[in-house]
C-alpha cells in the first residue's frame, strides 16, 4: 500500500511510462530481450512470406489447363502448360532471347558502371563527385517508360540521330524496334543500379593499398587487375546479380523499344495472363522465369560464395 | 421556403425546371427510369479506350447520361485485356467488381459471358428495334449488347502510294515496305484476311489457317511492326510506317489530327467486327440498375448518333445517317453490298480459335 501511495505522488508522465513498461513486459518478456534484434526481421520475413504464398498460388494455377468452353482452369491437374511452354518454339526463343539479353546487358553495364563508380568514389574534386552523383540520380527521377519514350524521340525515323544522318545526305537508319534498341534501353536503365551497388565496394578499398601497389612498381593496370578488381568482388557480384535478374524480368523496354517482335519472358507472361486469358499458361511461364532467375543466383553464389557479399562469419 | 400548399396547382420556376428535366430524362432513358426508386450512386465507372474513343463515349453517351440522371460517369482507361482478369478475380472472390460497365470487343465480352460473369441485359427497353447486329450470336439472351460495327481497314500514307490506294493486302510483302508495315500485336483484325491474302478462301477459316500462316511467314521477312491502337497513330505521325491494318477509327482520328493517312478495302476484303457493352455480376443492386440504365441510354437514337458519328462507325440503331466525311466510305458499311466486301467471323469461332491463332502468330513473329 505504501508503494502505491508513493507512486501516486509521481508525475503522470512517469506513471504512464511505468504502465507502458508493464504492457511491454507482458508482450515481450525480459527473458526474450536477447532476441530483440531478430524482432526487426519480422517485417522482412512477413514480406517474403506473402511473396511465397503468392508463388504457391501461381504454382498451383500452372498445373491446371484452360478450358476454352468456359475460360476457367480445369479442376484436374496436368503438366500441359509446362509442356506447351517447353515444346513451343516461340517460348524457347523468347527464353533464350531473354537470357542472352540479360547476359549482354549485365556484361556491358558492369563494364560501363565500374569506371563511373571508381571515378565517383576516388575523384578529388568535390564538384566532380557531385556532378557524377547528380548525373547518376537524375534518371531515377524519370521513370522507365518515359526513358523508353525518350529513346524513341532520339532514335526514331524522324528522331534526333536520323535528322543528323539525313542532314548529311545519308539514308535514315533503323535504330528502333529491334533487339539492339532493347539492349541499349536496358543498359541505360540498369547503369545507375550497377554504379550504386559498386560504389560502396570501391569505397571499402583502402586507397593506401593502391598506393602501396604503385609504390612497389606496379603499373596502374596491374594495380587495377590485382588489387582493385579482386577487392571490389562483392560489389561486382552484387551488381551482376541485380542487373541480370532485373533485366531478365523486364517488361517495358522490350514492349516499347522492341516493336512487338522482340518479347522477353515477362511480355509472354503478360500475353498469357491478359491477351490469352490463360492464367495457367501465364503462371507456368512465371514459374519458369522464377526458376531461371533463382538458378542464376544460386550458380553465381556457389561459384563466388555468399562471402563475397559479406555474409560469411568473420573470424576474430 | 417550404410549399405549405401542396395542392396549389401553380408551379414555381424551380419546380417547373425539375419536372421538365425529369420528364426529359424519362423520355431519353425509356419507361421506368424516371420514377425509379433505386438509390443513385455517386458515379458510374465505365471502362473505355482512350484518345478519340474515350472522347466519343464521353461526348456521345456519358455527358448525356449525367445530364439526364445527375450521375457522374468516370471513364476508366485500363486496357481491355487487363480489366478482364481483374473483374473475373473480383467476382470469383466475392468482391465488388472495379467497374460498372465494360466497353469491350465482342470477342472479349463473349469470353466473359462464357465464364458466366456478365449480367443479362434482356430487359433493357431500348433493345427493341435495334439492328440484328446488336444481338450477340451463339449466346443465350443478352449477356452483352453490341453497339456498332467497325472495320479493320488497310490504312496507308498516300505519299507512299502515288499510283493510288493499295489494291491487295499482298502489297505488305513488297520489299519496298520493309519495316514500314504494321499489324496488331496479336494478329487481331488480320488473321482471317491473311488466309485469303495467302491464297485460301473464307471456307478455310478456322480449320485450315495454313495459307494465312504462310502469308505471315513471308511477311516476317519484311519485319513488320506490331502494336496497339495508340501505336498506329504515333507511327503514322512519326513517319515510321506506310501501311497498317487498323480499325478505321484510328485512321480517321489520325487524319482529323492532320496526319496524311487514307484507307481502303483491298480486293481480299477487310474484317468487320463489333464492340459491345456489358455489366459484371456482383455489383450492389442499385448500382447494377443504373449501370443497366447507362447501357440503355447508350442505345437511344441520340446517343448512338452522337457517339458513333464521332467514332465514324455504323451504329446498331437503324436509320442513322453516316457522318458527312464517311458517306459512301468503304469503312462505313450500311447496305448489304457493302458487307459483301467484308469478312465477319462469328464470335464463337473467334473465341474458340483466337488463342490458337495467337500462338501461331507469336511463333512466326517472335520465333
Amino acid at each position: 500500500m505504501t508503494s502505491v501511495k508513493q507512486s501516486s505522488h509521481f508525475p503522470i508522465k512517469w506513471r504512464l511510462l511505468d504502465a507502458a513498461e508493464r504492457v511491454a513486459a507482458l508482450v515481450w518478456p525480459r527473458q526474450l530481450h536477447s532476441y530483440t534484434g531478430y524482432l526487426l526481421l519480422v517485417p522482412a520475413l512477413l514480406l517474403v512470406f506473402v511473396l511465397v504464398i503468392g508463388l504457391i498460388y501461381i504454382g498451383g494455377y500452372s498445373l491446371h489447363e484452360l478450358d476454352l468452353a468456359n475460360y476457367r482452369l480445369k479442376e484436374s491437374f496436368s503438366l500441359t502448360n509446362y509442356y506447351t511452354a517447353v515444346t513451343s518454339t516461340t517460348y524457347r526463343t523468347v527464353v533464350l532471347r531473354s537470357l542472352y539479353g540479360s547476359f549482354l546487358v549485365t556484361v556491358i553495364t558492369i563494364f560501363l558502371a565500374f569506371p563511373y563508380a571508381y571515378l565517383m568514389v576516388r575523384a578529388r574534386e568535390a564538384m566532380t563527385r557531385k556532378f557524377l552523383l547528380i548525373s547518376l540520380f537524375l534518371p531515377f527521377f524519370i521513370g522507365q517508360i518515359v526513358r523508353a519514350y525518350g529513346w524513341l524521340i532520339i532514335l526514331g525515323k524522324e528522331g534526333l540521330l536520323n535528322n543528323i544522318v539525313t542532314f548529311f545526305g545519308f539514308s535514315p537508319l533503323e535504330l528502333i524496334y529491334n533487339y539492339p534498341a532493347v539492349i541499349l534501353g536496358l543498359i541505360q536503365y540498369m547503369l545507375p543500379f550497377a554504379v550504386l551497388l559498386l560504389a560502396p565496394a570501391i569505397t571499402a578499398i583502402n586507397r593506401d593499398m593502391e598506393l602501396a601497389s604503385e609504390s612497389l612498381g606496379a603499373h596502374w593496370i596491374q594495380t587495377f587487375i590485382h588489387i582493385v578488381l579482386p577487392m571490389a568482388k562483392p560489389g561486382l557480384i552484387g551488381s551482376s546479380v541485380v542487373v541480370f535478374t532485373l533485366t531478365l524480368t523486364d517488361f517495358a523496354m522490350p514492349e516499347i523499344l522492341g516493336g512487338g517482335t522482340t518479347d522477353f519472358i515477362a511480355n509472354s507472361i503478360y500475353d498469357g495472363f491478359f491477351q490469352l486469358s490463360n492464367s495457367g499458361l501465364g503462371a507456368a511461364l512465371s514459374m519458369i522465369l522464377v526458376t531461371l532467375g533463382t538458378a542464376f543466383v544460386v550458380v553465381i553464389f556457389s561459384i563466388a560464395g555468399t562471402g563475397t557479399l559479406g555474409f560469411s562469419r568473420r573470424s576474430k | 421556403m417550404e410549399n405549405k400548399h401542396p395542392n396549389n396547382p401553380s408551379l414555381n420556376r424551380r419546380d417547373f425546371l425539375t419536372t421538365s428535366a425529369m420528364l426529359a430524362g424519362g423520355i431519353m432513358l425509356g419507361p421506368g427510369l424516371a420514377w425509379a426508386d433505386q438509390k443513385k450512386p455517386k458515379e458510374i465507372i465505365v471502362r473505355a479506350w482512350g484518345g478519340s474513343w474515350g472522347d466519343a463515349l464521353k461526348a456521345g453517351v456519358a455527358d448525356g447520361f449525367t445530364k439526364a440522371t445527375g450521375i457522374k460517369v468516370r471513364l476508366d482507361f485500363t486496357e481491355d485485356n487487363e480489366i478482364k482478369p481483374k473483374i473475373w478475380a473480383a467476382i470469383d472472390q466475392g468482391r465488388v467488381p472495379p467497374i460498372h460497365v465494360n466497353w469491350d470487343t465482342t470477342t472479349n465480352a463473349t469470353i466473359s459471358a462464357l465464364r458466366g460473369v456478365t449480367v443479362d441485359l434482356s430487359d433493357l427497353s431500348n433493345l427493341k428495334g435495334l439492328l440484328p447486329l446488336a444481338k450477340p450470336v451463339g449466346l443465350k439472351g443478352y449477356p452483352l449488347v453490341n453497339t456498332y460495327a467497325y472495320v479493320y481497314v488497310c490504312a496507308y500514307r498516300p505519299e507512299a502510294f502515288p499510283d493510288g490506294p493499295p489494291q491487295s493486302w499482298n502489297v505488305m510483302l513488297d520489299p519496298k515496305f520493309k519495316r514500314r508495315v504494321a499489324l496488331y500485336d496479336d494478329g487481331i483484325g488480320f488473321n482471317p484476311i491473311s488466309v485469303i491474302a495467302g491464297g485460301g478462301t473464307f471456307k478455310d477459316i478456322p480449320d485450315n489457317m495454313e495459307p494465312g500462316y504462310e502469308f505471315y511467314r513471308k511477311l516476317k521477312a519484311n519485319k513488320p511492326l506490331l502494336g496497339e491502337d495508340a501505336d498506329f497513330t504515333t507511327w503514322f505521325q512519326k513517319g515510321e510506317i506506310d501501311l497498317a491494318c487498323t480499325i478505321s477509327v484510328n485512321a480517321r482520328a489520325a487524319k482529323q489530327s492532320g496526319i496524311d493517312v487514307a484507307w481502303t478495302v483491298p480486293k481480299e476484303g477487310c474484317k468487320v467486327d463489333t464492340d459491345g457493352l456489358w455489366i459484371p455480376r456482383g455489383l450492389p443492386a442499385n448500382e447494377e440498375y443504373w449501370a443497366k440504365e447507362f447501357i440503355n441510354f447508350a442505345l437511344t437514337k441520340e446517343a448512338q448518333q452522337k457517339w458513333c458519328s464521332m467514332l465514324g462507325l455504323p451504329p446498331v440503331f437503324p436509320g442513322i445517317d453516316p457522318p458527312a466525311d464517311l458517306v459512301g466510305d468503304v469503312s462505313y458499311p450500311t447496305k448489304p453490298e457493302d458487307f459483301e466486301k467484308l469478312i465477319r467471323v462469328p464470335s464463337k469461332v473467334l473465341v474458340e480459335n483466337q488463342p490458337k491463332w495467337f500462338a501461331k502468330f507469336n511463333e512466326i513473329f517472335q520465333g
